[in-house]
């Protein structure tokens, strides 16, 4: 007899059935750690153009850089440098030396067909309603200014709701596993002089 | 609403639906985590993990498989690295020249255990078996479905449940003779 007869397999499923579910707490502790992640993204078998953003339209390099740049409102003192974004990899971070703590950071994005852009990041849990971007003068840069605390940010632009886009100018948080960008900023305290 | 359909609108960019498949799915999962795993704090811990690595990855489930499938695949493989860990722990204990009786109990005893005479006799099978053998007769799944979500072969999973049925036949017998 290979397998079990059916009296045998019906008590062992009825016993199987009376295992005791999962508790009120343990079930909100799992919901609790979920709302704690990131959205998941679109993925890439559906939307291969989050590896390349397309929504914009990139005028000479040289002005598309200046207006993505992350700018901050107030002192510049030490902040980085147009080669350094372009030479931007995985692992490094843009740093503003001259930042204090909860440092308002103004964040540009050009993207001039979208109808609406928002800024997500793990400052806003990633709610898409939490940080909409502003059209600047009716025109293709769009923008907001957020106060950031100290510390190592990782954030992207949703545009138009639903499409993801990491921050062209900005270095990428390391690959998530599933395809997915996130761009990273770290708002670092003074260096002492 | 089908599961298909709650994934869709969670990658539209309502996240909070995402509950909707954690109430489908957070008892059935626990259950055979806790029955694979013999210990409830293991069984939780495998279900929360597993539902945090369903979000993440949801853009990758497709429509052709079955949600049930894709998210058991998910805990299977998190009830596996689960006791893995734990037998990394007890041969230590064991090393360590400690009572052999507590490396060989099945699990540490805390509360909300499920202790029944069930869980004793499936305590004694191999992992393996004992995943197959409630596979097919706590989940009630065929073995196109269990190979789904094991990615072991059919035939080898009829061994494995024909191992298991040979094991526990005598003890099932005896708990639910008539």
């Amino acid at each position: 007899m290979t397998e079990l007869d059916e009296r045998l397999a019906r008590a062992v499923r009825a016993a199987y059935e009376r295992t005791p579910p999962l508790d009120p707490t343990a079930r909100e502790r799992i919901l609790d750690a979920l709302r704690a992640e990131a959205s998941p993204g679109p993925g890439m078998r559906s939307f291969g153009w989050l590896l390349r953003p397309r929504t914009l339209r990139l005028a000479p390099l040289a002005g598309v850089m200046a207006a993505l740049a992350l700018v901050l409102a107030g002192s510049f003192a030490g902040w980085v440098s147009r080669d350094r974004m372009r030479e931007a990899t995985p692992d490094s971070y843009l740093v503003d030396r001259g930042a204090a703590p909860g440092r308002v950071v103004e964040f540009v994005l050009v993207a001039p067909n979208a109808a609406r852009v928002a800024l997500v990041g793990d400052f806003n849990g990633w709610d898409i309603e939490a940080a909409p971007m502003r059209r600047v003068n009716a025109g293709d840069t769009w923008r907001i200014a957020v106060p950031l605390a100290e510390g190592r940010h990782v954030y992207a632009f949703v545009v138009d709701g639903s499409r993801w886009l990491a921050d062209p100018a900005a270095p990428l948080a390391p690959e998530d596993g599933f395809g997915y960008r996130n761009s990273v900023v770290v708002v670092a305290r003074p260096e002492p002089t | 609403m089908t599961d298909a359909a709650l994934v869709a609108r969670v990658l539209g960019g309502e996240r909070e639906v995402f509950s909707a498949l954690v109430e489908r799915y957070s008892d059935p999962c626990t259950r055979f985590a806790q029955r694979l795993l013999g210990n409830r704090q293991d069984a939780e811990d495998a279900a929360q993990e597993t539902f945090l690595r369903a979000y993440r990855a949801l853009g990758r489930y497709h429509e052709q498989d079955t949600f049930r499938a894709w998210l058991y695949r998910i805990l299977v493989n998190q009830c596996r690295s689960l006791a893995r860990r734990r037998a990394r722990y007890q041969r230590r204990v064991t090393s360590d020249g400690l009572a052999v009786e507590r490396a060989t109990a099945p699990s540490l005893e805390h509360a909300g255990d499920v202790r029944d005479a069930l869980q004793h006799a499936l305590d004694r099978l191999e992992p393996l078996l004992r995943e197959a053998f409630l596979l097919k007769y706590g989940e009630g799944l065929d073995y196109g479905a269990m190979a789904e979500i094991t990615g072991s072969g059919v035939s080898a999973l009829k061994m494995r449940v024909k191992r298991a049925c040979d094991a526990l036949r005598p003890e099932l017998e005896e708990i639910f003779h008539d």
